[in-house]
């Protein structure tokens, strides 16, 4: 028997895969701007929150009359802005997207976020310690580590009833909050921590960060 | 962009593209593929070896059936192989009175499937030869389909399609899924020249191939499926028939299957392994499709454990506090790929079923075979790899 090679079946099932292939591509980026649009959608809503806090202490006078509302409402307010950080850093590490103008716009809202919570931990007497982690995506061996070792540090204290909020910059993006933090705080190299406005340089483990907020409160 | 991102995208592609592959090969041949060759009217002397070891429970019956096959009876011979069985398998085959079809039994020393066929094949005097396992139930017709693929003279194999009886045992069933499966890709690939086996349950030579390509070898895991391609690598043609029935018993339990399929997996991989020589154009489609595509099945499979086995281990520690999120973000080319497969294989699947008038598939067991049954193949791949490496001795 003469055998052949039925290359027409080939091409023809290689041109069906890469139909489907390119509609996947199309869905597949698709979905990833959407992920972007509807985290844009979220920092501008968070935005509003963070404002009529804002107003409320001002028209308020700084009394402290509705620290529990202050409290609980920022709490929420920080939990979720955490987390968009999350997602934001998901897409960027794990799937490569990302976009630097919304980067900047999530650095405004942690700031002022920040800020905030500094604002009320002076003015209701909260206890809960403010950790600022300055990272850079660029030439920055140890500062994916330093992640995890914060969040492992935070955990373990949350379980023994020690609250801390967390606020994280990229250093190197341009963005001037965060460049404006940088400052305030002296910052120099990545990664470096501020713990209630004192600042740490260098790779710290979950052990002394315990150790220094433990020391700082 | 990342070797992971790489690798999943490769192993992807592949997947979707041998789907299509099968697809396509379905569109072509669409109104031929359940087509019977003429009958020939030809009634040439066939042998019917049948090796068997401790198979006193079935062997009775499964003789038996033989005497209904519509045949003239003066041109069957049966030939039983007891293989150093330690039950009354010899004793049973030999107790025929007054049987309509000269049954010879044999006794040799216990030596593996293999060296029983030769054994067999040898004392043979038909013109074609059946080799049949002991606790196989042939149908009535099964010569008479099968005899007409050999008017063409370069036809050296003809299989027959192999099922499972209807049963109320799920793994059972599960299975008699499978082989509708299994019967019809066979099919679709007979069109490529490139059958991957002839089954063990019932197949048909020409007595000549075993003196043009050898006897079966004694010392493989899947002598059935090695002989398939020594004949194709002289490129002679196998056909495969999906009318003429023969049912066979398959493993009851989970052990007993996973011991099979591990089985199957070690000796395919390495007859495909022994015939890479073949990957070349003139060997068609056998040398540049599907001997290749065994080993890509192969590599994506590890490839895939291996990737999967990696993302677990490496999500990032705050993928936990958005792990639902991260589900929906994680959306992408290869989950929309992955789910895109799992859909065309259950089209597959159902056309294949569709394919055997009279087979009846209730909806559980098409849906357990689709959702769980399938991924039983991780299991044997990792326990086929486990054994290669720990280079565990071959035993049936």
């Amino acid at each position: 028997m003469e055998r052949t090679v039925s290359v027409p079946l080939y091409i023809g099932a290689f041109l069906m895969s890469l139909a489907i292939f390119l509609l996947g591509i199309y869905i597949g980026s698709t979905m990833d701007s959407s992920h972007l649009a509807s985290i844009s959608e979220d920092v501008s809503s968070v935005s509003d929150r963070v404002a009529s806090v804002q107003l409320l202490i001002l028209m308020e006078g700084n009394s402290s009359a509705f620290c529990p509302v202050y409290s609980s409402e920022l709490d929420a307010i920080d939990n979720d802005v955490e987390k968009m950080g999350y997602m934001l850093t998901y897409l960027e590490d794990e799937k490569g997207v990302f976009d630097n103008e919304l980067k900047k716009k999530y650095f405004v809202l942690e700031a002022e976020s920040y800020v905030l919570s500094r604002k009320v931990n002076d003015l209701c007497g909260d206890d809960s310690t403010l950790l600022i982690n300055f990272y850079s995506n660029k030439d920055c061996g140890r500062c994916k580590e330093q992640g995890t070792e914060i969040l492992q540090a935070r955990d373990e204290l949350a379980a023994g009833g020690v609250g801390v909020k967390l606020f994280s910059f990229d250093g190197e993006l341009n963005s001037s909050v965060a460049d404006a933090l940088e400052a305030q705080y002296g910052v120099s190299g990545y990664p470096s921590v501020v713990i209630d406005g004192k600042t740490y340089s260098g790779f710290r483990t979950s052990d002394e960060l315990k150790a220094l907020i433990k020391g700082s409160s | 962009m990342e070797f992971t991102t790489l690798i999943s995208y490769v192993i992807a592609f592949f997947s979707l593209f041998t789907l299509n592959v099968f697809i396509l090969l379905f569109l072509k041949h669409r109104h031929e593929y359940l087509k019977r060759p003429e009958c020939s009217g030809k009634t040439p002397t066939v042998s019917i070896v049948m090796p068997a070891y401790n198979e006193s429970r079935y062997i009775a019956e499964s003789i038996q059936c033989l005497f209904g096959l519509d045949y003239p009876k003066d041109k069957l011979e049966i030939i039983v192989v007891d293989d150093g069985s330690t039950d009354d398998t010899y004793k049973i085959a030999g107790s025929f009175k007054d049987s309509p079809i000269s049954i010879h039994a044999f006794r040799k020393e216990n030596g593996g499937k293999g060296a029983a066929l030769n054994f067999g094949i040898k004392k043979a005097k038909g013109e074609f030869i059946a080799t049949m396992d002991a606790d196989s139930f042939v149908t009535k017709d099964m010569l008479r389909e099968l005899l007409p693929y050999f008017e063409d003279p370069e036809v050296m194999a003809v299989s027959p399609a192999v099922k499972i009886r209807p049963s109320d045992s799920w793994l059972k069933e599960l299975q008699r899924v499978e082989y509708l499966m299994i019967l019809f890709s066979r099919k679709l690939l007979s069109f490529l020249e490139s059958v991957p086996v002839t089954p063990g349950p019932f197949s048909m030579f020409r007595k000549v191939v075993f003196d043009k390509v050898g006897p079966f070898d004694e010392h493989n895991l899947v002598e059935d499926q090695e002989i398939a391609l020594r004949i194709q690598s002289h490129n002679y043609k196998i056909r495969s028939s999906m009318v003429a029935e023969v049912y066979t018993e398959p493993p009851a339990n989970m052990k007993d299957l996973l011991s099979q399929r591990v089985r199957w997996q070690r000796g395919g991989f390495r007859n495909y392994w022994r015939y890479r020589h073949m990957i070349k154009p003139e060997y068609g489609d056998f040398g540049m499709y599907s001997i290749p595509m065994q080993f890509a099945t192969i590599g994506s499979f590890f490839s895939l454990v291996a990737l999967m086995l990696y993302t677990f281990l490496t999500t990032p520690y705050y993928v936990r506090y958005i792990w639902f999120e991260a589900f929906g973000m994680g959306i992408d080319l290869f989950t929309f790929i992955a789910v895109f497969v799992v859909l065309l294989s259950t089209f597959f699947l159902y056309l294949a079923v569709k394919s055997f008038e009279g087979e009846k598939v209730k909806l559980r067991y098409f849906i357990t075979f689709v959702a769980f049954y399938w991924y039983l193949m991780f299991g044997y791949n990792m326990l086929f790899l486990l054994k290669e490496v720990k280079k565990e001795a071959f035993s049936w």
